[in-house]
């Protein structure tokens, strides 16, 4: 008991245990938490403004240095890109066909108005304004805010495939926290449902395993057994998050827990690192009556 | 020898836009989660050598949760405390012995050191990372606090010249 008064008398270090107990609060207070109080929104706006001025001209000029030094692997790319749009047309045919027997058949079902437009999603388009130095946080930040619709868990695209989930909502800047950081596994926000391009019947959610930096899919129907190779595209189970949105293609598979379910190990399509451009996906809106 | 503490405060904020618009670019696309560097960090053991530990604490304490707000998305506080914390303990170092460049040298690496394993052992106490420490410890505290330590370096001569005013007593080393 004695020696506890003396650590008492120790000024110092009575201090120190009330600015961990204070932290720890503020902490615990903030942990979870969805909505911010106005200091916050106007702190990051004000340096998410000014983070813009100077992210954006860093990028470009950076990029161009990058490119000088992919230079040569130009004309390699030119003739895949070029086989590319040429299957791309033949597809863009089908699809029409499709599209519009599709129609007709929703046309036909009398599916109503909301029904008709659910898959019609409209793609803002972000400026990434900054990232963060925090090794936990993996998040950027971007130019839109809830004043041009953002809300928080929409989905968050790159030209090549989801990098993540848009956080924390301010008037005009948003933080993205990016698909390297989700882990259902400790409850922070809701798990990303994925599906296989070939089997769009297949389930699956998408963890990332921070041990090997890889995205993880897991429970895995056993009919399902990923292929190597094949393509991992958001399911849109659940309605609130956008269906067909490429995430990467399967590496490799092993047996789940318990032997009943497979695990997927996923290369992401999207790179998380020197992002300058993304598109955030907005789900129309589902007018409860 | 005292600080323009004013000035060290724009530096801050011109280093807290400088940590997360313009670092991120400068690092190489396979290293952008093992390189984080804390510039902030590093400009908070500068006060803490030639303003004293008070400053320092405060100065830490600050930017630590400025960052912290930007940064945003499970948690706010690791950093607040982390560099508040050693801002006061750097601080209290600079007043025993007296800051030469080797010492500033090693204080910006083991404090370093000793800020990303606080911010670690934070995340894990809330079970935001269930990475074990000496993982984390070689895949990013470690080449951080080394990074830290160049720009600690290259940052060395212009802060000496432009924040800190030599002191009034012609014995003391009075730089360039």
């Amino acid at each position: 008991m004695s020696a506890i008064f003396r650590l008492m008398r120790n000024k110092r270090l009575f201090i120190l245990m009330i600015g961990l107990i204070l932290f720890i609060a503020l902490m615990g207070f903030t942990f979870g938490r969805n909505r911010l109080t106005w200091p916050e929104k106007f702190v990051n706006d004000a340096f998410g403004t000014v983070q813009g001025v100077f992210y954006r001209p860093v990028g470009a000029v950076a990029d161009f240095f990058r490119d000088l030094g992919r230079l040569s692997d130009v004309y390699k790319e030119n003739e895949q890109l070029r086989q590319t749009v040429a299957q791309y047309t033949q597809d863009q045919i089908r699809f029409n066909l499709l599209e519009a027997e599709n129609k007709r058949l929703q046309e036909e079902l009398n599916f109503t108005e909301r029904q008709k437009n659910m898959d019609n999603y409209r793609y803002l388009i972000a400026q990434v304004v900054g990232s963060t130095s925090n090794p936990y946080e993996r998040t950027i930040t971007i130019n839109l805010g809830s004043k041009d619709g953002i809300k928080p868990e929409m989905a968050v695209r790159t030209v090549d495939g989801l990098v993540g989930l848009v956080s924390k909502v301010k008037n005009f800047t948003s933080t993205v926290t990016l698909i390297s950081n989700l882990d259902p596994s400790s409850s922070k926000g809701s798990p990303v449902s994925a599906t296989f391009l070939s089997k769009p019947d297949s389930f699956g959610i998408i963890e990332y395993d921070e041990e090997t930096k890889t995205l993880l899919m897991s429970k895995i129907e056993e009919k399902d057994k990923p292929v190597d190779g094949d393509t991992v595209i958001t399911s849109g189970l659940g309605s609130l998050f956008p269906k067909g949105i490429i995430i990467g293609t399967v590496k490799s598979s092993q047996v789940g827990d318990f032997g009943l379910t497979y695990t997927a190990t996923i290369e992401p399509a999207a790179k998380f690192d020197h992002l300058r451009e993304v598109f955030v996906i907005v789900v129309p809106e589902v007018d409860e009556p | 020898m005292s600080m323009r503490i004013n000035w060290a405060i724009l530096l801050g904020l011109v280093l807290v836009i400088a940590e997360n618009a313009i670092v991120p670019w400068l690092i190489p696309p396979g290293w952008s989660d093992r390189l984080l560097p804390h510039l902030t960090f590093i400009l908070t053991i500068f006060v803490a050598g030639y303003a004293g530990r008070h400053p320092a604490f405060l100065f830490g304490l600050g930017f630590g949760l400025l960052q912290d707000m930007l940064a945003y998305g499970h948690l706010i506080g690791p950093y607040g405390f982390g560099m508040g914390l050693i801002g006061y303990l750097a601080g209290l170092l600079s007043e025993y012995k007296s800051y030469t460049i080797s010492l500033f040298s090693w204080a910006v690496l083991v404090f370093g050191l000793l800020l990303d394993s606080i911010v670690y052992s934070i995340y894990n106490l809330f079970r935001l990372t269930d990475l074990q420490f000496a993982h984390v410890f070689y895949w990013q505290v470690a080449p951080t606090a080394l990074l830290q330590l160049l720009i600690a370096l290259l940052l060395y001569v212009p802060v000496r010249r432009y924040l800190v005013k030599a002191s009034l007593s012609p014995g003391e080393d009075n730089p360039e």
